[in-house]
């Protein structure tokens, strides 16, 4: 009976939810097709086209309105990202393998670590191009400052994704490889990576994507025009006149994002096979 | 047993977790090519013995020994010593094949590619997983992961191997076929095997020594079959599973219990008066009959069919339930009509007393 009234409900919350969650992007992607150069960011479509797509990647022939500054920000992001996204997972993987043991002044560590993803964004940005100007006297650059608050930020994710992976990990197989006489340092590389590498990749996704969009941290951090990452040089173009450019750019870039979610999902699928083979071998314990 | 004939020996170790005392001052020694079982209750230091001398963990005091050298600081992949799991701890991400060759492959000793595959394939017949080779250890039985784990520790010719409760995860039936292919591959390999069980018909059928350990202390040593009969106290007798024990108090050589007082004529010396009597020399007799020896009066309960014996179970006065067993091989079972009253009777010399009299 209950479910009769409930289960109606619930679908009807979920696709509300739904359409919450897509219904902007949605919106954009509409709008993204508006005829060009005189088309405006609003409706009614004018007259559908790939104006705006083909004015991105300098197809169209030059009008009054400026192409989106964005082809050195994008590298600039990507790089940043990348490099972000190696240097956290690195050190989330290496801190929590550490905290598989207790050490003295544990909790105080591990408080110290989540600091980096709770403190407001645009206190840590201030702070450090503060302390990058007043205290070191250095200039502030993308992969310099920047670069460390992204770390920073991203970091605990990584140590918390991490954490949670090893927790569930067995540690018998790791003991069983040393009395076969593999050094602790070969059994990382040949039975705990492996084994943990699902872990991995959630931790180098949640790294990237969290420094590929950042702002705050950036926007303090970053330095001048010549720094400027992706977000920094969007919300720039905001501030003169917003075109659908724009959007035909925010779905060129989710489309993106889908392909890296994709990769993650087929890796993470392959993986996941490996997974179930240790969750079946617990069983038995 | 001397020293130059000794495989391994631990010197008085002792290890704590959090003020408890797994290990308490244990020293244990076990030759060449011997089979030795560790029995003990679980949490009675069992499993971290055996990871004291894999190296696994390190002890609090008192030192190991292996082959002569001493070994308590020596990390436990520069040891030399196999070790089996409960849970196999197969490598889930590797095949069978992959799995047994791992030590070489990657150990610190260097083994040629051609030598691998050789020892891969000999130890693979040897433990019947022919044809299995290339599956991944999701894919076969208990029985053959229990084989495959066996296979990568003995691959690596190891002069001891230690197992951690090995046929614990397998189902009866398989545990009675592994029981006698342990043995049979440990006599091929010539290799000392220590290994730890919670089950006593394990530790009895399996060792040629059977140690016993409680509360972090071995409290028996001795051949199966000299455990099994004359155990060193109160709390062997009672891990062994095979014995009703009587609280009671023995003065001048007399024991007084709930069944009166019988006079003990050897005593074991134990810190508490306890009588045992196994459960195969109990006789039940109507109540009408007269006893010449030590009687009991008690209620029949219920009984069990083990196959090869029956198992009756009877409650005392006090509450207390005794069993009964019965081999069929001695007859036909006698029927005991439920809440009836029987007198159990069993010869006096058959008994074994403890008590703070004994020698």
């Amino acid at each position: 009976m209950e479910s009769r009234v409930l289960k109606p409900m619930l679908a009807v919350y979920v696709v509300a939810f739904i359409l919450f969650l897509y219904g902007p992007f949605f919106v954009l992607w509409i709008l993204s097709f508006q005829q060009g150069p005189d088309g405006g960011p609003q409706f009614p479509i004018t007259e559908w086209s790939t104006y705006w797509y083909r004015q991105i990647f300098g197809l169209t022939p030059p009008s009054r309105i400026a192409p989106l500054p964005v082809g050195e920000a994008l590298v600039r992001s990507l790089i940043l990202a990348f490099m972000t996204m190696v240097t956290s997972t690195v050190l989330g993987v290496m801190s929590a393998q550490a905290f598989r043991r207790k050490f003295r002044g544990s909790g105080f560590v591990f408080y110290l670590i989540v600091l980096g993803m709770m403190v407001p964004g645009v206190l840590t940005g201030l702070g450090t191009s503060l302390l990058a100007n007043n205290v070191f006297e250095i200039t502030r650059h993308w992969y310099t400052t920047a670069f460390a608050t992204h770390v920073a930020y991203t970091f605990p994710f990584a140590f918390l994704v991490m954490l949670a992976i090893l927790n569930r990990f067995d540690s018998s197989v790791e003991e069983a490889a040393w009395s076969l006489g593999v050094s602790p340092w070969k059994t990382f590389r040949k039975v705990t990576f492996p084994l943990i590498f699902p872990g991995v990749l959630s931790a180098m996704l949640f790294a990237f994507t969290l420094s590929f969009d950042e702002f705050p941290r950036s926007l303090f951090a970053a330095g001048g025009t010549e720094d400027q990452t992706l977000p920094l040089a969007i919300y720039g173009t905001f501030s003169v006149e917003i075109h659908p450019n724009i959007f035909a750019f925010g779905v060129l870039t989710t489309l993106f994002s889908f392909a890296l979610l994709s990769v993650y999902g087929i890796l993470m699928g392959l993986s996941v096979r490996r997974a179930r083979k240790l969750a079946m071998q617990e069983e038995i314990a | 047993m001397t020293t130059q004939t000794a495989i391994f020996r631990i010197d008085s170790v002792t290890k704590s977790y959090g003020g408890v005392k797994a290990l308490d001052a244990v020293t244990l020694e076990a030759g060449v090519n011997e089979y030795l079982s560790l029995l003990g209750p679980s949490g009675s230091g069992k499993t971290t013995l055996l990871r004291v001398i894999a190296g696994f963990e390190v002890p609090d005091s008192g030192r190991v020994f292996f082959q002569g050298r001493d070994i308590t600081n020596l990390p436990a992949h520069e040891r030399g010593i196999g070790f089996v799991f409960q849970n196999f701890a197969l490598f889930p991400h590797l095949t069978v094949r992959q799995n047994i060759a791992f030590g070489m492959a990657n150990g610190a000793v260097l083994v040629s590619s051609e030598e691998t595959a050789h020892r891969t394939q000999t130890i693979i017949d040897m433990v019947g997983l022919t044809g299995m080779e290339d599956r991944g250890v999701d894919q076969i039985s208990g029985g053959q992961r229990q084989r495959v784990a066996l296979a990568r520790t003995l691959v690596m010719q190891p002069k001891l191997v230690l197992l951690d409760e090995p046929l614990g995860a397998l189902d009866a039936n398989l545990r009675g076929r592994m029981r006698n292919e342990l043995r049979a591959i440990r006599e091929r390999m010539g290799v000392t095997f220590l290994h730890v069980t919670g089950s006593e018909t394990e530790a009895l059928a399996m060792g040629d020594s059977v140690v016993v350990l409680d509360r972090g202390r071995i409290i028996q040593r001795g051949a199966p079959d000299d455990v099994y009969s004359t155990p060193a106290s109160p709390d062997v007798a009672h891990f062994l599973n095979r014995f009703n024990l009587f609280e009671g108090t023995l003065s001048g050589g007399t024991f007084t219990g709930p069944f009166g007082s019988v006079v003990a004529a050897k005593v074991t010396r134990a810190p508490r008066d306890v009588y045992a009597i196994r459960y195969d020399r109990l006789r039940v007799s109507p109540l009408s009959a007269s006893a010449t020896g030590p009687a009991l009066k008690a209620t029949y309960i219920a009984n069990e069919y083990l196959g090869s014996s029956v198992m009756n179970f009877f409650e005392t006065a006090d509450g207390k339930v005794v069993e009964v067993e019965h081999h069929l091989s001695l007859g036909a079972p006698e029927t005991f009509e439920p809440r009836q009253d029987y007198l159990l009777t069993w010869a006096p010399e058959q008994a074994i007393v403890f008590g703070r009299e004994g020698k």
